[in-house]
């Protein structure tokens, strides 16, 4: 045996290419749009079927309707009640999901392969048959109110919710899928007949297959799907207008006791359609994307201020969030925010981003990409976001050459047009002795507020 | 369940000449390898006065080794790595998934910490992590809702000298206290090929695989065999109480808990069974009775969370407004009263194997991180010795009855034995269980 060479790291060499699966689209019964994509393993099969339409698209003071509404889709459809129709689920070992994001409403199931067809047709069931009982409306509703009234208590939740509002106000994103205890309460089963009809249409919605052929097949044929068909435009609702910047810079909202304090720290990011997408992906990377990012390295591993800290541009079909968002020790609360606006500043201009570490941002995302579609459910995301944000199939083909063209004067270019440092916004959720040592941030003094009241602190 | 070759790990074992077990799995269907390496060291080895430490040592983990002094998430984060690590009371593990043409480096950097991580040790380096390990018990237990409700159940069921007394995240004090002396002896003992397990998996050849874990780990000595953890005796009668803690909430939650068999002991799957049973999804039982035909409670889970000295089962559940905790109490032991007079139906058993079988299936579809085919390799190897133990673990659910699954909820879940904790609002006492003991949590 050799001895090994420990003088220096072994080099990496060159991986074989990953690629994205060909997505083959044909059209379904009542004019579904369905995309299957064959996946390598078997284990499971992954079926996920789109809505385009989330929390954004609760109508004006309705915020909570997206969510309620996909919530009471499993309670039972005209064929069967609640009950019945999870012991249906239960019999084929799949387990059922519905998750509702600002732009769209995902419903999803995995199973065994041997079951996909009947896990198709119970999947479209439930989309498309709810029963929306009024004893299961005002149950699930009541449930609703009762997680809102829980997370009151949940500091970082309490931060996301108050950085929602600071940010968008009454804009579409302004509110998360749960609503608010002032708008959820008066909704009732009109509200939520009327929200799916006008959005659970399968003329309007797409269903992605992920699995084995022969599972794709079994399930295609349950769809009644037939003829393939080339990529048609999507009908998807136009992504929202841009809010209004916010009025309030620094809001604090009081937690007795807290050893912790949560903070938030940003302003409006970018679209998934923006042209510099792929640069600022680099750019966060080096901000705050992962753990050897500046921010991180400062205020975890040089500081010890906190267990992590990570930045975030939330690309949506509108313009999502950018935030800073950690949770540190309560004594070093104003010194957290200080060191983070100043990173902010830092990567615009004291200290651009070197060669040296766009030697570690890029390759964490090229050599990195095979890692996002090893399993079903990962390719089915791929596919749903190729679906939801109306990219090309050759999307994810691109991406290592599109990352590996951001050089440092393009990820400089991207800190300086998406980052601004004195338009930032901060919230924080710590308790009541630290607020004092928040004026002295130039963010002008600490605007109050509590968890679950009105923080709508802009126009 | 089925038992079908589906359900297989394809693989090989080689147990080198300094006793490292290495586990190789072969699936060359994405360019990716996954490494996997656990330690078979968690907080049950600690002594009380010294708990928290072996998670904060795995923190250090990540703070350099001789020949790479510097943090370890650059080099591998530059290669496309996934990495993390983590710490339970049994095990702690270390994983990385890399792009294929990183496995070299993965292994050179694991067999580094594993051969030489002494002399990159710095008291800075302690300070910090320190810091940082503090920074995460306030985050995810201090100002959690409900968060310091695990130390106070494992206080309570376990005697001080019992190895699940403290938890595994160990106390303000102690955590202090820890000093560089503590670290080099922990790893001395514990760190060291013939307490590890690696696992291989993905698009690597057996023997290249064998070959490089040879070339990197084979070199470093074998070290000694720890002493087994041995747990004092509990019993269960003694210990029985109905306890009170006061925690900045909105409702109240019930927390109904009795030490239960151990990892792949007799009754563990059955009690898995009868957790889906009763608490898994909408057509569970307690679901339907407490959420769904009464709605006296807002959420309800059941646990049977099973350990290498012995399991905890736990049936959790939160209080709809205006609700004593008294009142879902009453429900929760007809229902278990109910479940070990009549066992499961047909149905009901059938239903809960097939999703426990889709579980399994869900955890082979990667091959690594936590709970991937490398790291179920390496649990099956390091807690039921041999990592060919996948067969056999499904076998339990499948060997299970109607009949087996009473006898062991009418066995294990005697309300003699139980502990029960309320935990209510401030100033909510009147809704925890009637003669509930006020604790505080530490």
């Amino acid at each position: 045996m050799t001895a090994v060479d420990r003088s220096r790291l072994p080099p990496v060499t060159s991986s074989a290419p990953a690629t994205f699966p060909a997505v083959r689209r044909v059209v379904g019964a009542g004019g579904l749009h369905i995309w299957t994509v064959p996946h390598r393993r078997t284990e499971l099969v992954t079926l996920a079927l789109l809505i385009p339409a989330g929390a954004a698209a609760d109508p004006s003071g309705c915020a909570g309707l997206a969510g309620f509404t996909a919530d009471l889709l499993d309670d039972g459809t005209r064929a069967r009640n609640g009950i019945e129709l999870h012991e249906a689920l239960g019999r084929l070992g799949a387990r059922f999901g519905g998750d509702v994001s600002s732009d769209a409403t995902v419903l999803s199931v995995s199973a065994l392969p041997r079951h996909a067809g009947d896990v198709l047709a119970l999947l479209l069931e439930v989309a498309t048959e709810p029963r929306f009982d009024g004893a299961d409306v005002d149950r699930v509703r009541a449930l609703r109110l009762n997680r809102i009234a829980q997370l009151r208590h949940a500091a970082g939740v309490v931060a996301d919710r108050a950085w929602r509002r600071v940010l968008y106000g009454e804009h579409p994103y302004g509110h998360s899928a749960l609503g608010e205890t002032g708008t959820l309460g008066p909704l009732g089963g009109d509200d939520v007949r009327a929200f799916h009809a006008a959005h659970y249409r399968l003329d309007r919605a797409t269903l992605i297959i992920a699995g084995d052929d022969a599972a794709l097949e079994a399930a295609v044929q349950r769809a009644g799907g037939g003829g393939t068909v080339g990529r048609a435009p999507l009908p998807l609702p136009d992504p929202p207008a841009d809010p209004a910047p916010p009025s309030v810079r620094l809001t604090f909202i009081p937690r007795e006791g807290a050893v912790q304090s949560e903070i938030r720290v940003g302003h409006l990011g970018i679209a998934r359609s923006a042209d510099d997408f792929h640069a600022v992906r680099v750019m966060d990377m080096v901000l705050g994307g992962q753990f050897t990012s500046r921010l991180n390295m400062n205020l975890r591993e040089a500081r010890g201020y906190t267990y992590g800290v990570r930045s975030t541009f939330d690309a949506r079909r509108g313009r999502g969030p950018f935030d800073v968002a950690t949770a540190v020790d309560a004594a070093v609360t104003a010194d957290a925010v200080r060191e983070t606006i100043d990173e902010l500043r830092a990567i615009r201009d004291a200290r651009p981003i070197t060669g040296e570490e766009l030697a570690i941002a890029k390759p964490a995302l090229t050599l990195g990409f095979p890692r996002a579609f090893e399993t079903s459910g990962q390719v089915a995301r791929g596919a749903l976001r190729l679906a939801l944000f109306d990219l090309p199939d050759d999307e994810y083909t691109k991406f290592v050459p599109r990352v590996e063209a951001v050089d440092a004067a393009a990820a400089t270019a991207a800190a300086r047009r998406r980052l601004d440092p004195d338009a930032l916004a901060v919230v924080v959720v710590g308790p009541p002795e630290v607020r004092a040592s928040l004026g002295g941030l130039g963010l002008g003094e600490p605007v109050e507020a509590t968890p679950d009241g009105a923080v709508a602190v802009r126009p | 369940m089925t038992g079908s070759s589906a359900a297989e790990i394809p693989h090989v074992k080689v147990t080198l000449d300094n006793g490292l077990d290495v586990i190789v799995h072969e699936d060359r269907h994405c360019p990716i390898v996954a490494v996997n390496l656990w330690y078979h060291v968690g907080s049950k080895n600690e002594r009380p006065g010294r708990t928290g430490f072996a998670h904060l040592f795995e923190h250090l983990m990540f703070e350099g080794s001789a020949h790479h002094p510097d943090g370890y998430f650059r080099p591998l984060q530059e290669a496309g790595a996934a990495l993390n690590g983590s710490t339970s009371t049994d095990r702690t593990n270390y994983w990385e998934v890399v792009p294929r043409g990183a496995l070299e480096r993965a292994l050179w950097m694991e067999s580094d910490r594993m051969g030489h991580l002494l002399p990159a040790l710095t008291q800075e380096k302690l300070d910090n992590q320190r810091d940082v390990v503090l920074n995460e018990r306030r985050q995810r237990y201090e100002n959690q809702p409900y968060g310091m409700v695990s130390l106070v159940l494992d206080e309570a069921h376990f005697p001080p000298d019992h190895p699940y007394h403290w938890p595994v995240i160990g106390s303000v004090e102690d955590l202090h206290a820890a000093d560089l002396d503590h670290v080099r002896e922990f790893f001395a003992t514990y760190y060291h090929p013939a307490n590890a397990s690696l696992a291989v998996a993905g698009d690597v050849g057996v023997d290249e695989a064998v070959n490089l874990a040879r070339a990197y780990f084979g070199a470093i000595p074998a070290g000694g065999a720890p002493a087994p953890v041995v747990a004092p005796a509990v019993d269960p009668r003694e210990r029985a109480a109905s306890l009170l803690l006061t925690d900045r909430v909105e409702l109240p939650r019930l927390y109904l808990t009795w030490t239960s068999p151990a990892l792949y002991a007799e009754d563990d799957a059955e009690l898995d069974l009868a957790s889906e049973i009763l608490g898994g999804g909408k057509s569970s039982r307690l679901y339907r009775a407490l959420l769904h035909d009464r709605q006296w409670a807002t959420d309800v889970s059941v646990h049977q969370y099973s350990q290498e000295l012995c399991g905890m089962f736990s049936v959790i559940a939160t209080a709809a407004p205006g609700r004593r905790l008294d009142d879902l109490d009453r429900v929760i032991a007809d229902e278990l009263a109910r479940l070990a007079a009549d066992g499961p139906s047909d149905d009901e058993l059938r239903r809960a194997r097939n999703r426990l079988e889709a579980d399994f299936a869900a955890r082979r579809e990667s091959l690594g991180g936590f709970g991937g085919r490398s790291d179920l390799l390496n649990n099956y190897n390091v807690m039921a010795g041999r990592p060919d133990y996948l067969a056999e673990d499904l076998a339990r659910y499948a060997g299970a009855t109607p009949e087996s699954i009473a006898a062991a909820v009418g066995r294990r879940l005697d309300p003699a034995t139980r502990i029960a904790l309320s935990v209510v609002p401030a100033g909510a006492a009147d809704r925890a269980l009637l003669g509930a003991t006020p604790v505080e949590a530490s």
